[in-house]
């Protein structure tokens, strides 16, 4: 190299060097290649590791010792009941709670719709957006505290009430139906104003049209409402379906899984076997069929949402 | 007109009631901050004395290196993911790239990846590095994580810089980075703020990796309250005070932008 530079004097060096910084070449590959290699090393090469562990027996103890497993890891997992049951439970949390937020987002969207152009609206809006914001871990210890067996405020106002004090965490069903409504009460405001933006979309001179044919209100619900919604409907099922396959803090906190198994979630089977148990390979073989249903989901939706558009 | 004045008070009372049901349970628990471990437990409850600020005073002189821990790899994250984020999503914009939609879509679906795929490689990467008992891994972590989202919001409003704008400055023989420096970020601080509040909400709120990822001292401070719920006695006070803390970003969070946060959590798929 000095030897080529020999010739060239110090202002044709400068010259060059300038020409180097501003060429467009380099400067595209400034913009994109520190962020596109950062990306890299931190999603892409993690999850090929978490596949390559998943071939192998591995305890987190001691993991220089690793055996080649093929797919055991894989066959082990499903005939782990206890993996089984986290998933049965992870799809059954998925299709409750999301027709449950769909059916309750649609009434809380119309309320909302009827009222949008008034005063104080926004503040109230504000309000209900704070279930989804707030931290998860301040959600599962906030359902802890009230739903407490004996001093909680939940069974003290059912017994107020002339009710029974239930075991909210402490039984299989009340169990369940405690995290469905946990995860409820967090995403019904994010589907509601999925719905509003959707319902607010339908252009009104075509509802009054059709009130003037003589549609009723389930015509109009049926006919015109529902599918004006349906592409935003689909992307409010895709983002909540990615985020159920990661729940995770609220379970963590409040059943850790409990009681029995009955509340067991895919994650947390992950996090327990990689953690508690140091089974680094079922553990990952378990986080790669997570990360497989992911890109299913994603990919689906993708190819429904570019259709609708 | 066709309001009759029932119907309205019928929807404000609906209005009001779902507001109550969304922030009542937070409320609950954060006023018991201002409450012993006993009043807490106490039925019918008792109502929080506001002005005894004991039991926070306590919390924060044992937990105060926790709550930096938090700030921290929040803070610094939230500053690297823009760093990084700007110039790719600024790139994917301006550039005629070959490979521009197959580098949008790769991006996007990095954000779909569920955080649990990775946290073991991350731990075992950082573990061999030395570093789980460094708050510098989760940073790095957070930054890793929120990168995808941070790119994609940022296209979104780097697209509504007028091209013309652009174009000029080039003609003109700026450089892209002068470009993109003079031109791209001053028209866009408020795209760019949206942007960093909503990553700073994200890292502040996580806790799996953190869980993964930290070691005792370098807890943030979800992790804390959760060792605070257990098998053995369970620390209400503390739980309580913890939440109040805790929630202060959110709540500020969801007054200030409220007008963004539909469209910021669906990366803007749809204008709220």
């Amino acid at each position: 190299m000095p030897i080529e530079l020999e010739g060239s004097s110090r202002a044709q060096m400068r010259v060059k060097e300038k020409r180097f910084w501003s060429d467009d070449r380099f400067q595209r590959k400034a913009f994109m290649l520190p962020t596109s290699i950062f990306l890299l090393c931190l999603t892409l090469f993690p999850f090929l590791y978490s596949v390559y562990l998943s071939l192998h027996f591995v305890k987190l103890t001691r993991l220089s010792n690793k055996v080649y497993a093929g797919f055991q890891n894989y066959i082990d997992l499903f005939n782990d009941q206890l993996f089984l049951t986290g998933m049965k439970n992870t799809a059954s949390l998925a299709v409750s709670t999301l027709t449950l937020e769909i059916v309750l987002g649609f009434i809380v969207a119309r309320i909302l719709y009827e009222i949008a152009d008034r005063r104080g609206v926004n503040i109230l809006r504000s309000a209900f957006l704070l279930p989804m914001m707030v931290t998860p871990i301040v959600v599962g210890t906030a359902a802890t505290y009230i739903f407490t067996p004996q001093q909680g405020i939940a069974n003290y106002l059912l017994t107020s009430l002339g009710g029974e004090p239930v075991g909210f965490f402490g039984v299989a069903i009340p169990a369940q139906l405690t995290i469905l409504a946990i995860n409820v009460w967090q995403w019904t405001p994010f589907m509601a104003l999925l719905i509003l933006a959707g319902l607010t979309s339908i252009r009104q001179d075509i509802i009054e049209a059709a009130k003037v044919d003589g549609a009723k209100w389930y015509h109009i619900l049926f006919w015109i409402e529902i599918p004006s919604i349906l592409p935003v409907l689909l992307l409010g099922i895709t983002l909540r379906l990615i985020e159920i396959l990661r729940f995770f803090d609220i379970i963590y906190i409040t059943t850790r899984g409990g009681p029995g198994d009955n509340t067991m979630v895919m994650t947390l089977y992950t996090y327990q076997q990689g953690f508690r148990y140091f089974h680094v390979g079922l553990s990952s073989a378990s986080a790669v069929v997570i990360l497989l249903i992911s890109i299913i989901v994603t990919t689906v939706a993708v190819h429904l949402l570019r259709r609708s558009e | 007109m066709r309001d009759t004045s029932l119907k309205t008070i019928i929807l404000y009372g609906l209005a009001g009631a779902i507001t109550i049901i969304s922030v009542a349970p937070i409320v609950w628990v954060a006023s018991g901050a201002f409450k012993s471990d006993i009043e807490m437990m106490s039925l019918p409850p008792v109502a929080p004395d506001l002005l005894d600020w004991s039991f926070i005073g306590g919390f924060l002189s044992e937990n105060y290196p926790f709550i930096l821990n938090s700030l921290f790899v929040t803070i610094g994250s939230t500053f690297f993911c823009v760093l990084l984020a700007i110039p790719m999503a600024f790139g994917l914009v301006n550039f005629k790239l070959r490979y521009e939609n197959f580098i949008a879509d790769w991006i996007l679906s990095t954000r779909m990846m569920p955080p649990i795929a990775a946290a073991i490689p991350l731990f075992i990467i950082f573990n061999g590095l030395g570093m789980v008992n460094s708050p510098v891994a989760l940073l790095i972590a957070y930054t890793g994580f929120n990168l995808p989202f941070a790119i994609w919001v940022s296209m979104t409003f780097i697209r509504q810089v007028p091209k013309e704008l652009i174009e000029a400055a080039r003609v003109e023989g700026a450089t892209w980075f002068e470009t993109m420096l003079y031109i791209v970020v001053p028209v866009s601080l408020s795209g760019i703020a949206t942007t960093a509040t909503f990553v700073f909400i994200f890292a502040w709120n996580e806790f799996l990796l953190a869980l993964f990822l930290t070691g005792q001292e370098t807890r943030t401070l979800p992790v804390v309250i959760s060792s605070f719920v257990g098998t053995g006695r369970v620390y209400w006070s503390n739980i309580a005070v913890a939440t109040l803390i805790q929630c202060i970003p959110p709540i500020i969070f969801v007054f200030a932008m409220q007008r963004h946060i539909v469209s910021g959590m669906t990366m803007g798929a749809v204008k709220d």
